[in-house]
């Protein structure tokens, strides 16, 4: 549907925009929600201890400085920095991860100008080009695509502009059309969850895969680890069933209800993140299972994921942690003071089980 | 010689075409059944069954709302939107309980149907256009409402979405209500006379000093209106209001469920058991490809064949 949302017809333009000016007053003026102020705690003070680490970078990986890339140094106090997000911020993961990004930005007292591509990655690429025009001297981008970035990159190239990209990597040459990439390895998400379900189900026994929207890399990289990996530890344990619950919890809900029909003997349900599995959950509940019944281990790290443990509904949680602010600022730091910064920076992302979920449910976002 | 032999050819792909029309859908329906019924485990059983009637009932809410918007020759696209507008309207109103939450949403559907309306039927805007454009603004409208995915926690939503009367769901029983209600409508009542005249004939009917205007006001209210009842239900069933995905290709399911049911796009005829009947047929076909674990792209592949032979069929007839 995303490629519809920039068509318009014009007769009909000034009736939406009242009609939708006049709605949202209305309602946001004597809306009121059930109360959920539990549900609030300050995610602010406990996201101090949950920034991201990373992992020791591997001997022999590259590195790259200011003088191989070219550019100017700088004091990032005085630098205006662009940050282009590529989807709405209506998913917990985006959300943090651009509440990260300012949050560090006025921590440092810079300039952050900010976009967001909704989606669309041709309105990605114009917000940088914006981005640069409006004298961003150093770019974050969370890339919508991995491919299609080389007229953007040409742009900045020729301003000598340094980028980070976060959460995705971008194909082109590191240190030369961008300086570093920061991101979680998703096949290795994939791997740690085959873990935890190894542990579950102890290692026997028939197991689905909640599948994330397909033609995503995320999803390709999160089925690949799980399904090496079990291979690997555990030939006892069968995947007999992928179908796609495209990261939502209605479609989550939906496929897990066909499935335990069809196979009701199954015994853990691997998820591709933490919305399909709340929605498996509820298919769960739905269908008088009790908690625990199926073993469901998903990705992601949300609260509402990690609450599920505490409940019982959950056996566990690998973390994919959006809070890029302090890594990315301090990687455009370093490099912008003339030292060496690596060009490929994994995040060491945390995970959540019984013995931990309940103390470190704070961590969650 | 040649003529008589291939008149009675032409004859009978006619003739066959027109029983496809008709009863192809529920010939589809029957046919999965039986596949299903001997290959797919655990397939013949009450809770199979409930489930895939649960998970049917909004679509049907929805084809009922656009069936009648067909009938007209016209279409609603914005009905996957008002779904997502019902769940947020829900989530932000619950505070006060569910009946005032369920009134301000059909308030919140009945602008949109109106605003609808007010487009196809004053300002002339084609159908396919003017409900394009709510289709953007309306889940636009959700989200400014209700930016992220909220859980509810409303008793009384939660059972309506999982309660059950008799052993038979909720869900089920507003459906079943919803589709013999608009039945009823089409056939028996001078708007439904009204509806078809209109769609068979858009000018012959304001000769004919029908109140066009008025009508085609009221079949896009009863659409967006259709379509919140939708929404709250499939809330209710998550206990939780997503406005960023729910109703999501909405409304080509639904367009599918009335095309494949016997509609024609043409509109002047509304065939309501047929278009229940095409959204069941959908619902199996997804079934028993999820149930076999296959691709999922071929559920696509298989809806699309569906459609194209629905579309063939519904060739034959046409326009007069």
């Amino acid at each position: 549907m995303k490629h519809f949302t920039h068509r318009r017809h014009l007769t009909a333009r000034p009736v939406i925009v009242a009609l939708a000016a006049a709605m949202a007053l209305t309602a946001s003026g004597c809306a009121k929600s059930e109360d959920d102020a539990a549900n609030k705690s300050d995610s602010s003070a406990s996201a101090a201890d949950a920034g991201q680490k990373v992992v020791t970078p591997k001997p022999g990986s590259k590195g790259c400085t200011i003088d191989a890339y070219g550019g100017k140094k700088l004091d990032l106090k005085n630098a205006t920095v662009g940050f282009s997000q590529s989807e709405k911020e209506a998913n917990p993961f985006r959300i943090a991860e651009t509440a990260s990004i300012k949050a560090e930005a006025s921590k440092r007292g810079l300039k952050l100008l900010t976009a967001n591509a909704q989606s669309q990655f041709s309105k990605q690429i114009s917000d940088v080009q914006d981005l640069l025009a409006k004298g961003a001297d150093l770019l974050v981008i969370a890339p919508l695509n991995s491919d299609g970035w080389e007229p953007v990159l040409k742009a900045a190239a020729a301003k000598k502009v340094p980028i980070v990209t976060i959460d995705r990597k971008i194909n082109a040459a590191a240190c030369k059309d961008y300086v570093s990439f920061i991101a979680s390895d998703f096949v290795d998400q994939g791997k740690r969850a085959a873990d935890q379900m190894i542990e579950a189900t102890g290692g026997k026994g028939e197991v689905a895969i909640l599948l994330g929207a397909a033609g995503n890399n995320v999803t390709t990289e999160r089925t690949k680890g799980f399904k090496d990996r079990i291979k690997e530890k555990a030939p006892d344990l069968k995947v007999v069933f992928q179908q796609t619950g495209d990261f939502a919890r209605e479609k989550g809900q939906q496929v897990t209800e066909q499935l335990i029909q069809s196979k009701p003997g199954i015994k853990g349900i691997y998820a591709e993140n933490d919305e399909m599995g709340l929605g498996a959950v509820a298919a769960l509940k739905g269908a008088g299972k009790k908690a625990g019944d199926v073993k469901i281990v998903t990705v992601d790290g949300t609260r509402n994921a990690v609450q599920g443990i505490v409940d019982g509904w959950i056996s566990g949680v690998i973390e994919s942690n959006p809070r890029f602010g302090p890594l990315a600022f301090q990687t455009l730091d370093t490099f912008t003071q003339g030292k060496e910064v690596p060009q490929d920076v994994i995040i060491q992302d945390g995970s959540y089980d019984a013995k931990n979920a309940k103390s470190d449910i704070g961590k969650a976002f | 010689m040649a003529e008589a032999a291939i008149r009675p050819a032409a004859l009978d792909r006619a003739r066959v075409l027109q029983w496809m029309q008709t009863y192809g859908v529920y010939a589809g329906v029957a046919v999965l059944l039986v596949v299903n019924i001997a290959v797919t485990p655990h397939f013949l059983s009450a809770e199979n069954f409930r489930t895939q009637a649960v998970q049917v009932a909004p679509v049907i809410i929805v084809a009922l709302g656009m069936a009648l918007a067909i009938g007209t020759e016209g279409i609603d696209l914005s009905v996957g939107a008002v779904m997502a507008l019902a769940a947020s309207v829900t989530a932000l109103y619950l505070g006060y309980g569910l009946v005032p939450a369920l009134l301000t949403v059909a308030v919140f559907a009945a602008v949109v149907g109106l605003a609808n309306g007010a487009l196809v039927a004053w300002v002339g805007v084609q159908p396919i256009v003017a409900t394009l454009a709510l289709m953007v603004g309306g889940r636009g409208i959700a989200l400014v409402l209700l930016p992220q995915l909220k859980d509810l926690h409303n008793p009384a939503l939660a059972s309506l979405g999982s309660g059950d009367v008799l052993g038979i769901p909720y869900l089920i029983v507003i459906a079943a209500a919803l589709a013999l209600l608009v039945a009823f409508v089409i056939r028996r009542t001078t708007f439904g006379r009204q509806l078809l005249a209109i769609g068979d004939n858009r000018a012959a009917a304001k000769l004919a000093g029908l109140p066009v205007r008025r009508v085609l006001m009221l079949v896009y209210v009863a659409c967006a209106l259709l379509a919140a009842v939708a929404g709250v239900l499939a809330t209710a069933r998550l206990q939780a209001s997503d406005p960023t995905s729910l109703g999501n290709l909405m409304e080509l399911s639904a367009i599918t469920a009335v095309v494949v049911g016997g509609t024609p796009l043409s509109g002047g005829r509304v065939n309501i058991a047929g278009t229940v009947a095409g959204a069941v047929l959908i619902q199996l076909l997804t079934a028993t490809l999820i149930k076999h674990d296959l691709p999922p792209s071929w559920t696509q592949i298989a809806q699309a064949i569906v459609i194209v032979l629905a579309v063939y069929a519904a060739r034959g007839r046409g326009k007069r």
